[in-house]
């Protein structure tokens, strides 16, 4: 049976069928072959289930608010700012491009929004001081990454649905923090360290009055995440809210503000937003079936037995998982790996006494590095795309980062305080 | 998946599914009281493999119930018929476990009575405050005795392949909150977090409080962070759920009980021979009991962990008085208002409890 | 001939507005109900909005079956493709036309399905909790959506069949393969993932 399922989804999927065929066909074929008691009905009323939770609610309210600051100026204002700040030291681009995707990430919960808002204009910049194309791509791919790490992130409130009960999405959003800012200092260090190797030019530096009138206009854009986190903290709204929240200021500063949206460009934003929430759901919704007959058949016992033994230590539960999340995301697209492979650990590692909400850290950090990881990573397709430049040129600059993240990896493996700390 | 237990279409209290960890899972249940198993042997049933699926994980009284349930059973058929009780999540962690059963997915389940969708409206009659009795060991006489409940409203369930063969309380219901709630005028301008519906802010608002509608993964916080005031659950919940941890009194206010029913399949049932038939109902009869100790041992475990770093609020009879008067207009609403409801049956249970409670 | 053709098209477009119409409005409407929410509690201390996360879950109902359909005429669906980005040309095509074709099957099997679920839904009666709507009105999206998306993914399958498509192959009927289309200019629209 087990065999059945997986070369049924992995044919499909390979064949470059749409990712909700081979969610929603594996296991329905699975059911009608070998559990054909169970009813067609309460499979199809997994479809509804999977989609039901109000915690999902605050994915498309995320993509939202980030296509609406997509759409606006509010990126471009971070990296004005920041490149006043840090531009002329040694590597100054460089550390904007990853602190602009940092903060970025900490506005919108979408690694493919940081990318295009970002990274398009970050890359011209880079271009013009004098940076190699594929390592200024490398640099955008990676560090827009850190933004499936600091809250809110989408990959952490998928996570935590397919985890089960008990995974809370704020805690997750917290336990991000510290992990996003680690990826941030290792890709600044290597950024002034190749600057320095390579001898790339100085850009020139701003006065205090630039710097002032630069900060003054990113003021709002960075009120952004202290509304967020403080307004959760104050208990005005829950982490789901926030979405909405998140959504009201894009809109407030957007369109009310800075003009830079006329009013009725919202519906097609939200058209936008719509297109992805529904072929982000679709699969969610498939997962639900999948994760459902997973568990019927008790078919993640198996996977475990055979994966990681009877009695495995939480360390290598951990070590089996990333390369698991790692070489999965390397070839599908993050949501869906977090969706299949989630519920078929979860099991073991609660048994091997691994906290959930460092699991969830291990596995968004490694769907991140594994989606910006040749040969397949979504990222790099991402990229290949938004700048039109050869698969090649994308991946060339990418193996230092690759290395970096794989060393952070492991320390977060090794260190759960680091995820963990944060939360009491 | 799930955010967290929110396949709540609970009316009743807050689904003990919510799953917090399963606290210990120890299991007590090896001997059991050993008597009545006239029957046995002989070959009289034939090899048989039943499931049973509760609401809640192993530890919690729902479980445990299933498990003492079935080594009765096997017991008493000299391990020809064996049951296999399952936590909640076992058959994948979001399944709506009544429409399992339904579909006979499943032979049986522990499932509270508002988890059917509404399907039969009549459940709802549970999360009425104050009016079955306070005392918890009374309501469980009603609940085991009453007519209304084990004819009519089972007829209403059996329409849809739902038997449920007994009532039982798993403990009544406490509130949580940081104002200390002793009287209903303590409620004025919360904003309680409880399952909505229109019952429900009808009920709330006799009290002068607001309902709130908050995804279940999100009370902790909300709790914490004063985003929501106040919510309501038995006691082992609360504390397996570590909400007093965020909260600074409970109040046992009596106010309902948190009500299951252990259900079979009726078209599953009905095929059974008339000595399995009478085997399962003779269990049934013989677990009131043993489930109402069980759920008093957890309930006055949970009670005795919050007691350490919360304030406990009994309420006095005076004070429970005051309340249901304050309640008892809704119980009009309820019985006149609410769609869908069997206003006879509600007039029954009524007269019911009177001679119960001698009122 | 060519009135048919019009009107085809005519009624075609018209659909499409509906679809686009239903999914921006759905993402506006969830917008709407959670801040909606947060401001009756903040600043009111009120629950009006007692409605917002069931009319939520409608509208992401809505949205996500829907939205099949749409997606697939945009050529949106999240897949894995990176061997089909490597294939030749005539490969492409004839994966391009197999794989809409299998899907549109499998979408019409899927909305009988689910159609038959609609009806299990009508039959037990079942209502939410919170609007007491009955909760079949929330399934019968999922058979539409499947119809419409199977209808949409046959399309998809002719399409490659004429003769606009002799030497591009179209992932939907609004969309060029971006492995023919290389000089589009790629907007964060056109990216469906996280
Ligand atoms: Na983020
Ligand atoms: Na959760």
């Amino acid at each position: 049976m087990l065999t059945t399922l997986i070369t049924i989804m992995a044919i499909f999927l390979l064949l470059n069928f749409p990712m909700m065929i081979p969610l929603i066909l594996g296991p329905l074929i699975v059911m009608l072959v070998y559990n054909s008691t169970v009813t067609m009905d309460l499979l199809m009323g997994q479809l509804l289930t999977g989609i039901e939770s109000p915690v999902l609610l605050c994915v498309p309210l995320f993509i939202f608010a980030a296509d609406i600051m997509t759409a606006g100026k509010t990126s471009e204002r971070l990296l004005d700012f920041v490149g006043a700040f840090v531009g002329h030291i040694r590597g100054g681009y460089a550390v904007t491009t990853a602190a602009s995707c940092t903060m970025f990430g900490a506005i919108s919960g979408s690694t493919q929004a940081t990318v295009v808002a970002v990274g398009r204009p970050m890359r011209e910049r880079l271009l013009k001081v004098g940076y190699k194309d594929s390592s200024a791509m490398a640099l955008i791919i990676n560090s827009s990454d850190v933004a499936l790490l600091i809250p809110p992130s989408i990959g952490m409130i998928i996570y935590a649905l397919a985890a089960g009960s008990g995974v809370s999405v704020g805690d997750l959003f917290i336990a991000g923090i510290i992990p996003g800012i680690i990826v941030f200092l290792a890709f600044a260090t290597y950024s002034i360290v190749y600057a320095k190797v390579k001898d790339i030019p100085l850009a020139p530096k701003a006065n205090w009055s630039e710097r002032f009138k630069y900060f003054r206009k990113a003021l709002l854009p960075l009120g952004f995440p202290i509304l967020i986190v403080g307004g959760i903290y104050k208990g005005w709204f829950t982490p789901v809210e926030a979405s909405g929240i998140s959504v009201l200021y894009a809109l407030i500063l957007e369109v009310l503000i800075y003009r830079t949206i006329p009013f009725k460009k919202i519906p097609s934003i939200a058209l936008s937003t719509g297109l992805v929430t529904s072929a982000v759901f679709i699969l969610v919704a498939g997962g639900q079936l999948f994760t459902w007959v997973l568990g019927y058949a008790q078919i993640p016992q198996q996977i475990t037995e055979a994966v990681l033994g009877s009695d495995p230590s939480a360390l290598y539960v951990l070590i089996i998982v990333s390369i698991f999340f790692f070489i999965g995301c390397m070839f599908v697209d993050p949501i869906v790996v977090i969706l299949i492979l989630t519920p078929i650990f979860v099991p073991a590692a609660t048994a091997a006494d691994v906290n959930l909400i460092h699991l969830g850290i291990i596995v968004t950090f490694q769907a991140a590095l594994g989606s910006a990881t040749p040969p397949f990573g979504v990222d790099i397709f991402t990229a290949s795309a938004v700048f039109k430049k050869p698969y090649w040129e994308v991946i060339k600059s990418t193996p230092p980062y690759i290395i970096m993240l794989l060393a952070i990896g492991a320390l977060l493996i090794l260190f759960p305080e680091l995820s963990l700390v944060l939360i009491d | 998946a799930c955010g967290g237990g929110d396949s709540e279409e609970s009316t009743g209290g807050e689904e003990a599914n919510g799953g917090e960890e399963a606290n210990g899972g120890e299991e007590s249940n090896e001997e059991s009281e050993g008597e009545s198993s006239e029957g046995s042997g002989d070959g009289e049933f034939e090899e048989q493999e039943w499931q049973i699926v509760t609401e809640e994980l192993q530890g919690e009284v729902q479980y445990e119930y299933a498990a003492e349930f079935a080594s009765r059973i096997e017991e008493k058929t000299d391990g020809a018929i064996t049951v296999e009780p399952l936590e909640y999540g076992a058959l994948g962690s979001e399944v709506n476990q009544a429409q399992l059963l339904q579909q006979g997915g499943v032979e049986m389940a522990v499932m509270s009575p508002g988890f059917t969708g509404g399907q039969v409206p009549d459940g709802q009659i549970f999360s009425l405050h104050y009016f079955f009795p306070a005392d918890p060991e009374l309501t469980q006489e009603v609940l085991t005795n009453s007519e209304a409940l084990n004819t009519d409203l089972r007829a209403k369930y059996e329409e849809h392949n739902i038997s449920p063969l007994s009532f039982w309380t798993e403990g009544s219901m406490a509130w949580t909150s940081n104002v200390g709630i002793e009287s209903p005028s303590d409620w004025e301008g919360l904003n309680m977090r409880v399952q909505e519906s229109p019952l429900m802010r009808e009920t709330y608002d006799a009290y002068g409080a607001t309902v709130q509608s908050l995804s279940w993964g999100e009370l902790y916080t909300a709790l914490d962070r004063e985003t929501v005031d106040a919510q309501e659950n038995p006691l082992f919940f609360i504390e397996s759920a570590s909400f007093h941890e965020v909260q600074d009194t409970v109040t046992i206010s009596n106010h309902n009980n948190y009500i299951a029913m252990t259900t079979v399949n009726t078209d599953w049932y009905n095929g059974l021979s008339d000595a399995e038939k009478d085997l399962i109902d003779e269990t049934v009869a013989e677990m009131q009991e043993w489930v109402f100790d069980e759920q008093k041992q957890q309930n006055e475990a949970g009670l005795q962990a919050i007691e350490e770093d919360t304030e406990i609020i009994r309420l006095t009879d005076e004070q429970i008085a005051e309340f249901k008067e304050a309640a008892e207009p809704v119980h009009e609403f309820y019985r006149n208002e609410v769609e869908g409801i069997d206003p006879d049956l509600y007039d029954k249970l009524k007269e019911e409890i009177a001679e119960i409670t001698g009122e | 001939m060519n009135i048919v053709k019009v009107i085809f098209q005519k009624v075609d477009r018209a659909f499409m507005k509906l679809e686009e119409f239903i999914l921006s409005f759905s993402i506006i409407l969830i917008a709407i109900m959670i801040v909606g929410n947060v401001i009756a509690r903040e600043v009111f201390n009120s629950g009006a909005f007692y409605f917002a996360y069931e009319v939520s879950k409608f509208a992401i109902v809505i949205a996500t079956f829907m939205g099949i359909g749409y997606a697939a005429r945009k050529g949106r669906h999240i897949s894995m493709s990176a061997f089909y980005d490597f294939a030749p040309f005539k490969v492409r095509k004839v994966m391009m036309i197999i794989i809409n074709f299998v899907t549109a099957i499998i979408m019409f099997v899927m909305a009988y399905y689910t159609y038959q679920y609609v009806m299990f839904e009508y039959n037990t009666g079942a209502i939410t909790t919170s609007l007491q709507l009955p909760r079949y009105l929330m399934a019968v999206f999922l058979p539409i959506g499947f119809l419409v998306a199977g209808i949409q993914f046959l399309r998809n399958t002719f399409v490659n069949f004429t003769k606009k498509a002799s030497d591009k192959v179209y992932l939907g009927t609004d969309a060029v393969d971006y492995n023919d289309d290389k000089d589009k200019d790629v907007k964060l629209e056109d990216i469906s993932s996280i």
